[in-house]
């Protein structure tokens, strides 16, 4: 009986994250196959729509915030730093570097109905960007976002959803 | 007249029941960590104590909101990898639960007033984690008592903001408990809460075999907040009256152990 359920639980959490990195992956693909054409637009716009996906592992735990870090791919790519606060609500603060520059932000996000309560957490919820520096400087925008916890090792995937960057 | 004698009965048991409190009761709070390390996981141990004036039995508990500084780390204890629902919970017990479901223990002293005397009873319970509410992770309250009263029932508690943006609450509803016949309902007069791997063994697959582990447990920050670590409960009574207490849990020195915790 108890084998069964860690098993089941396990095969949950793994489909989970996989849907999760299959849409990550077709994301970056096809953010891949138009970056030159997507990159002028962009700059010309100065706006930058799509989503992004990060995958951050923990650098440090103090109570219940944590300091997680990692890869951004998609619409931006560069590198992600998270001060997480992992209580009722998670909130937590963020900084996007990529070679033409930062972007920081805030956001909140709560358990989705649909965690079930695996080891791997889901959660939803918003992020606001509140500026940067360099080409990103004057950034700002909304986005919402979606997000998988994975209480064992701590690591997280968060993944922006519809939303706009301006700079 | 079978009828008759029956409201003969509970009219007298009414009339010579001792009185439920009718002033308001007052509560007190003890919390400890064990282990007490900072940077570490821990269990957390509330144990929450409810006076009647002039000895009275107190009016049965409906409501406990327990706050607690924001600087624990519950969701990322490693407690509740798994959930079980209300209905099995109620239907078949924590033993049909996942292991990784299970966040720990407790007890709860019950009096019920009688015609001749008050009886006490113990209450075991167990703490699962449920599934997610509304968006607010959820935990499950299981208690069973066998005599006098033969009992068993299950009640949410559910993670939510807390009152001030130094603490987050677990909110908790407490059903009301039929006692004996012609007596008032069960009134909690001490519940112990473990909130914690304290005696808990999850499970999880290494090269193919299923072995058993402890999870970390609630995080303790590396730094003690300013004066302590502040705890607060409310508590909603049948009679509509309310109480509060709080405690602090001093900040422990650097590299105590006490002696006998674990890790």
């Amino acid at each position: 009986m108890k084998r069964n359920s860690h098993r089941s639980c396990d095969v949950h959490g793994t489909a989970a994250l996989a849907t999760l990195l299959i849409a990550g992956a077709v994301a970056v693909s096809t953010a891949g196959s138009s970056a030159a054409e997507r990159d002028s637009a962009a700059r010309a716009a100065r706006a930058l729509e799509g989503t992004a996906t990060a995958h951050l592992s923990l650098l440090e735990a103090n109570g219940s915030e944590l300091i997680e870090s990692g890869k951004v791919s998609g619409a931006l790519s560069g590198r992600m730093r998270a001060d997480l606060h992992t209580g009722a609500v998670f909130a937590g603060s963020f900084t996007i570097s990529t070679h033409a520059g930062s972007i920081r932000g805030r956001g909140t996000a709560r358990p989705s109905e649909e965690s079930r309560g695996t080891r791997y957490e889901s959660f939803r919820g918003t992020l606001v960007v509140k500026g940067g520096t360099g080409r990103y400087a004057h950034a700002h925008g909304t986005a919402g976002l979606y997000g998988v916890f994975d209480s064992r090792k701590e690591t997280l995937i968060v993944q922006t959803t519809v939303g706009t960057l301006t700079y | 007249m079978r009828r008759a004698r029956n409201l003969l009965a509970l009219l007298l048991a009414c009339v010579c029941l001792p009185a439920v409190a009718g002033a308001s009761q007052s509560a007190s709070l003890h919390v400890q960590f064990t282990p007490e390390r900072l940077g570490h996981g821990t269990t957390v141990e509330v144990t929450a104590q409810i006076v009647a004036p002039s000895g009275d039995v107190p009016s049965p508990l409906t409501e406990l909101d327990v706050h607690y500084p924001r600087e624990l780390g519950f969701a990322v204890s490693g407690l509740g990898l798994a959930t079980c629902s209300q209905a099995r919970l109620e239907a078949d017990g924590p033993a049909v639960c996942p292991a990784e479901s299970r966040m720990g223990h407790g007890s709860a002293l019950v009096q019920i007033p009688t015609a001749q005397e008050v009886i006490q009873e113990t209450a075991e319970l167990a703490i699962v984690r449920g599934p997610n509410q509304d968006g607010h992770l959820a935990l499950l309250f299981y208690a069973s008592g066998t005599t006098p009263v033969s009992a068993e029932f299950a009640f949410p508690g559910l993670l939510l903001a807390g009152p001030d943006p130094n603490h987050e609450s677990i909110d908790i509803i407490a059903p009301l408990v039929p006692s004996l016949p012609g007596s008032p309902d069960v009134s909690v007069v001490q519940l112990y809460a473990a909130l914690g791997p304290l005696g808990l063994f999850y499970y999880e697959h290494v090269a193919g075999e299923l072995v058993p582990y402890r999870p970390r447990g609630i995080l303790l920050p590396k730094k003690c907040p300013h004066r302590g670590f502040l705890f607060a409960a409310e508590f909603g009574f049948q009679d509509g009256s309310h109480a509060n207490a709080q405690t602090t849990v001093p900040c422990p020195r650097a590299g105590r152990l006490p002696i006998g915790s674990a890790r």
